[in-house]
């Protein structure tokens, strides 16, 4: 009797102890994306400006499959989101990705294999949020993900800092739509990521 | 010879910037008494200027103007936690958190601040990244973050004026005893040596200025502006950034060139901690104005609510 209370006693506490590490599906998802990417960027056969691109398109692989852009889209253009066409809808969801994409995946690789913390998860429906920091050389940032659960649980708004992607990006297309079509926000997108292309006002000279 | 052009540029420097906190206190005391309570009221102050600038949008804001900013409420949009992973509670602004009522700080001087804000993206570009960046290679980033180190400790009279203004007395404490560590075993705030050491008790977020201050007494953040040379601000932190510069030691350095430069350096210091950071938001942004102005406004919001 007294030996059986005593296993219940330990199996109890191995359980309070390792909950922790029990996270809920949508912390477990966004933990597998974020492995990923750094399993990417610390490939030692990956390093090397020579294999830039094979990186970049490893990297955006896998942004593809952790994103929800098209939900990350509606919510950043906001209520003018209604007056684009389905078809409009689109190419608006393609172009906006392949813009996020370019530039924060160069942001990536300024990654430096600073500890990323997970602080809390909070699930409401088939929304979650998740608390992160990310442990810099003089400071700590925190860095939250917004996802939504339609088929798998896919981010759609990250907060670095308290400012989110999704409504700093909303300011930006309110003010535009306001003044302009559609059409017209989807072309400065196009000029945007052709400028990036031809390498224009990207910083190139990587200081570590 | 030198004395009396030390003495005149001394006092012209006090003029302006009497004259500044003057007008500036007079302008963004007038705003914050229009922005805080009412809904609306924000709005209808700018749509007069809004409508005046773009003759094309005039009713952009004239519509909306029953709830403040609910341009930035997305269709069908679901909030339900804020930036910070609080739930929003329901109230006067459904699905709203208070930063968006912040992030929507008026901006009546739109076409001044671009002008300004073009300007300090050339200076940057021009100016301090290369100088930042030659500088990044002689200097490794150890004592670049001394140096860092050496400022941040020497800004203790604003965070410590601030701290005792917000009457939170045992931060203002800690602040002090780190000061004093930093300074006596930190060869005068060189190395960080009480970055480890947590106070008894949480004390909060101890980086606090003039303009934090202000805003922990409930002042308003009155209207977006942006400074050349200093960046985006608002009325709030200009009259805050007025007082810091008086509690700032490097200000009274003499003669005051060597002010400029010692204040030069630590700019040059910490762009070079930060290559990339804004590069990375000019490249992401479709209109590089509207987000900064954001992403200015929302981080002080959250410095403000730490």
């Amino acid at each position: 009797m007294k030996k059986t209370s005593l296993i219940f006693g330990v199996l109890v506490l191995m359980l309070a102890l390792a909950s922790p590490a029990f996270a809920g599906e949508a912390q477990n998802r966004l933990k597998i994306g974020v492995d990923k990417v750094l399993a990417i960027l610390s490939d030692p056969s990956m390093k090397g400006p020579r294999k830039h691109q094979e990186r970049e398109h490893k990297l955006r692989a896998v942004a593809d499959s952790f994103f929800d852009w098209r939900e990350l889209s509606r919510r950043s253009v906001g209520a003018n989101w209604t007056k684009f066409t389905v078809a409009q809808q689109n190419e608006f969801v393609g172009l906006f990705s392949e813009l996020l994409e370019k530039t924060y995946v160069r942001k990536l690789e300024k990654f430096n294999n600073e500890k990323i913390e997970y602080l809390r998860e909070q699930v409401s429906g088939d929304q979650a949020f998740i608390n992160t920091q990310v442990l810099m050389k003089d400071k700590k940032v925190p860095l939250n993900y917004v996802m939504i659960k339609h088929r798998d649980w896919m981010v759609y708004d990250v907060v670095i800092e308290g400012v989110s992607l999704v409504k700093n990006y909303r300011s930006q297309f309110t003010k535009i739509l306001s003044r302009e079509t559609p059409d017209v926000l989807m072309q400065r997108i196009k000029a945007k990521i052709k400028a990036l292309d031809e390498g224009k006002n990207v910083d190139d000279a990587v200081v570590k | 010879m030198n004395v009396r052009l030390m003495n005149s540029a001394s006092r012209m420097g006090r003029l302006i910037g009497a004259a500044a906190l003057a007008s500036l206190l007079f302008a963004s005391v007038g705003f914050a008494a229009d922005q805080e309570p009412a809904p609306g009221t924000a709005g209808n102050t700018s749509a007069p200027l809004l409508a005046a600038n773009e003759p094309v949008a005039p009713a952009v804001a004239a519509p909306q103007a029953s709830t403040v900013g609910s341009g930035l409420l997305a269709y069908g949009d679901d909030d339900i936690w804020d930036e910070n992973g609080q739930i929003i509670k329901k109230g006067d602004h459904p699905n709203m958190s208070v930063a968006d009522d912040v992030a929507a700080t008026s901006d009546p001087l739109e076409g001044w601040n671009r002008m300004w804000f073009t300007f300090n993206d050339k200076l940057y570009f021009w100016a301090l990244k290369p100088v930042a960046t030659g500088y990044s290679y002689v200097i490794p980033e150890r004592p670049r973050l001394w140096v860092h180190n050496f400022f941040h400790n020497l800004l203790f009279p604003v965070r410590f004026t601030s701290l005792m203004f917000q009457a939170k007395f045992d931060a203002a404490a800690v602040e002090t005893s780190r000061f004093i560590g930093n300074t006596v075993f930190g060869l005068g705030g060189l190395g960080d040596m009480t970055s480890d050491l947590k106070p008894f008790h949480p004390i909060g977020n101890t980086e606090q200025d003039m303009g934090l201050t202000l805003g922990y007494w409930g002042m308003g953040n009155g209207f977006y502006l942006v400074w050349p040379f200093i960046g985006p601000s608002t009325g709030r932190d200009t009259l805050g950034y007025a007082g810091d510069w008086f509690l700032t030691p490097t200000s009274y350095l003499n003669p005051w060139y060597w002010s400029v430069a010692a204040k030069s350096y630590d700019k040059v210091n910490e762009v070079s901690l930060r290559l990339g950071d804004y590069e990375t938001l000019k490249d992401a942004a479709v209109d590089p104005y509207e987000a900064v102005r954001d992403a200015y406004l929302r981080l002080r919001f959250k410095k403000l609510s730490e």
